[in-house]
């Protein structure tokens, strides 16, 4: 079964970013977000990162961080369950 | 204040190392009489050796003034980069200079009396520099203004000096902390000025109709102004005599919550388009305050 924060990422940068072509079961988990197969670009970075911090209460402070944070969908499930209060995780 | 200069770092802005300590000091020294014919001299000199930017000059005028420039046109261009240069490192050394806003810019108007943040687009024309610099002076803003780093930008940073911490900078051509220096800008309460003339280091780009043609103009800023919710102002300001300059403003742009993007977008270029049109007509009768010297 999917790891729940893992499948509501996967949906909110669908959200996010209107991907109209992408499912988010098809963004596979250890794919780099920037720079990999959804063409995702620092515009695209900065909406994530501003929903991001929204959605989950955390503050990524810097690019060295957001790097590390959007290497892909399993390191931003484990940034977030890292930072994130746990109360504002789905379950 | 988030401004350093590193020494020989490229780009340069055209010129000599000594060109700005002799313009200072010239102006201090010698009689206007004088110093503008010398520096109408010197002019000549930087047409006769800037090609590229030479060209880019031909072709912009031949477009303006529907006509085939002259060399003597040309000169005119580069003489009035130089002028708008004078006038900047004169208003640094304390030079007075009066900013006024043209009448029925109601939302710019209302923006100066408000403490909503918003997004500033900006030109390079005529006084633009200065009026954004003059707006943290005068009506005591607060902005972050996004630009170039350049290895000579002695009068940017002589002006912003005047401003301590109510004028802050995020380099463009620093990517490494870019986008997060955007990020602290644009999320708190301090208006962000971006350029909106000059694509290059613009993320999203988009094409408009300006002088007869479609052409590439950095919409990065209407992209943000939907990331942010927060307003786009456009302007750009013009001499209005030799010691005052008039702000042109658009009204703004209102990100709508709830709107879908490709409506939002939409609507943003149309504003867009719209301001640029206004652009075009100052520009037809006022060929030579467009200070840009790259392709169209």
């Amino acid at each position: 079964m999917a790891d729940p924060l893992t499948a509501r990422l996967k949906l909110l940068i669908v959200e996010t970013l209107r991907l109209e072509d992408v499912a988010p079961a098809d963004i596979p988990d250890s794919e780099p977000l920037i720079g990999g197969g959804l063409s995702l670009d620092s515009i695209d970075a900065l909406e994530l990162v501003v929903r991001l911090e929204k959605e989950f209460g955390i503050k990524i402070a810097s690019s060295e961080e957001a790097r590390s944070a959007l290497a892909s969908v399993a390191g931003l499930a484990a940034y977030i369950r890292e930072r994130a209060d746990p109360t504002r995780l789905p379950s | 204040m988030a401004l350093s200069h590193t020494p020989g770092e490229a780009p340069r802005n055209p010129g000599p190392s000594w060109g700005y300590r002799f313009l200072r000091t010239a102006d201090r020294a010698l009689p206007e009489a004088l110093f503008r014919p010398l520096r109408g001299a010197g002019t000549w000199v930087a047409v006769a050796t800037l090609p590229r930017q030479r060209r880019c000059s031909r072709a912009y005028l031949r477009l303006v003034l529907d006509r085939k420039p002259s060399l003597a046109d040309v000169h005119r261009h580069f003489f009035a980069v130089c002028e708008a240069l004078m006038l900047r490192l004169r208003v640094a050394n304390g030079h007075p200079h009066l900013c006024l806003l043209e009448r029925g810019a109601g939302d710019f108007s209302g923006w100066l009396k408000s403490e909503r943040p918003v997004f500033l687009g900006t030109f390079h024309i005529g006084n633009s520099d200065l009026t954004g610099f003059m707006l943290v002076g005068q009506e005591n803003k607060r902005v972050h203004l996004v630009r170039l780093r350049v290895g000579n930008s002695h009068d940017t940073e002589a002006l912003a000096s005047r401003f301590g911490d109510r004028l802050r900078f995020v380099w463009v051509n620093e990517p490494g902390e870019l986008l997060f220096a955007l990020k602290e800008a644009a999320g708190g309460k301090d208006a962000v000025a971006l350029q909106c003339d000059r694509p290059d280091h613009s993320a999203r780009t988009e094409d408009f109709d300006f002088l007869g043609a479609r052409r590439v103009f950095p919409f990065t800023i209407y992209h943000l102004a939907l990331i942010f919710g927060r307003p786009v102002l456009l302007s750009f300001g013009v001499p209005l005599g030799p010691d005052r300059s008039v702000v042109h403003a658009s009204p703004a742009f209102e990100p709508v919550e709830g709107e879908p993007r490709d409506v939002a977008l939409d609507r943003a270029r149309r504003h867009f388009q719209e301001f640029l049109r206004r652009v075009e007509a100052h520009l037809r009768a006022n060929p030579f305050q467009w200070l840009n010297f790259i392709p169209l």
